[in-house]
């Protein structure tokens, strides 16, 4: 098959097609992750911020939290729908930046759509095992954030494998103190995350991967 | 504009680094259909000379407009396919599924000949 001659480059047309698709799949990607370094930071923050919280409930404020079960509900719901707010904010700034139109518009709703989702999920799993009950509240944060995370591998699959990687790292920072720090593992787990967040918002920057 | 003459491909856009830009800005032809210069730069990986220099000829071809505005106390530029540029384009693609011997996808809605959009590949 005949190549056309372009400023010194040879491009055959089977290229041309395999180009060209290359281009739509890496446009309609980039839509997709507008603005996920930040949102990285914000969710690292504000998991952080959950995780100190909870720390607190079970050693500067027992008496407080025993009296109030129920505490963490509104805690989470308040710190994750805070994010969600964020988050929509940021991607929709930064889809705004690339000036796409209708199909960034789309690929915003469909993100938000999908973490939505998994946020209800990280709400509804653990009320289904019914850990919202006064003894197995402090089991929910590990069945919460485990669902979360799933999100953010499944998002990185898709997309960035280093969304997966970060998610991984994620769940690292909540398991390992879960399993090796005691009492302590939640402050643990509060300073982990929130170096991880810096750390992956950092590389990507960086490495300009977003 | 010049073409390929066996394959009747324009070659002002069967081009490696022009194809990619023509496709981007094709694929966000809907709605105000404009594009940050950065966005583009990024997206292609490319120098902002080697983007400009592919720009310009795109441009002189009236295949893409260019325009500046400020936000937020910062210069932006934006690209933008012409009608021309997309009509341009659709061709192209026509002339290389039929290289390939591809059919052609029937359009999603009526076509028309007076909307260049029609045909062209849409990201959903």
């Amino acid at each position: 098959m005949q190549s056309a001659a372009g400023d010194g480059q040879e491009l055959s047309p089977q290229q041309g097609w395999e180009d060209l698709h290359a281009t739509m799949d890496q446009l309609r990607s980039s839509m997709y992750v507008a603005g996920t370094a930040t949102i990285l930071l914000v969710w690292g923050a504000i998991i952080s911020l959950g995780y100190f919280a909870e720390y607190s409930f079970t050693t500067f404020l027992e008496d407080f939290a025993a009296d109030r079960p129920w505490i963490r509900a509104p805690l989470w719901f308040g710190l994750v729908g805070l994010g969600m707010v964020a988050s929509a904010l940021i991607g929709s700034r930064a889809g705004q930046k690339t000036g796409a139109g209708d199909a960034a518009r789309s690929a915003g709703i469909r993100t938000f759509l999908f973490w939505a989702t998994i946020g209800v999920a990280a709400f509804v799993m653990p009320a289904a095992l019914g850990l919202w009950d006064e003894g197995d509240a402090q089991r929910i944060a590990g069945v919460s954030i485990g669902i979360a995370m799933l999100g953010y591998i499944l998002f990185g699959i898709m997309h960035r494998p280093i969304i997966a990687v970060v998610g991984l790292a994620f769940l690292a920072a909540y398991f390992i103190p879960y399993a090796l720090a005691g009492d302590a593992a939640l402050l643990y787990s509060a300073v982990l995350t929130a170096i991880t967040a810096a750390g992956g918002w950092a590389i990507i920057r960086r490495s300009d991967v977003l | 504009m010049t073409t390929n003459e066996t394959l009747d491909l324009d070659e002002t856009i069967h081009q490696p680094t022009r194809l990619r830009i023509m496709t981007l800005l094709a694929a966000q032809a809907a709605a105000d259909g404009r594009v940050a210069y950065g966005f583009v730069q990024k997206e292609l990986g490319l120098t902002g000379g080697n983007l400009t220099a592919h720009l310009r000829k795109l441009e002189d071809a009236d295949y893409i407009a260019m325009s500046k505005e400020f936000i937020d106390a910062k210069p932006r530029t934006w690209i933008e396919a012409t009608d021309t540029g997309r009509q341009a384009y659709a061709r192209y693609l026509d002339h290389l599924r039929q290289a390939l011997n591809l059919s052609t996808p029937r359009p999603r809605r009526q076509a028309s000949p007076e909307d260049p959009n029609t045909n062209q590949p849409k990201l959903w």
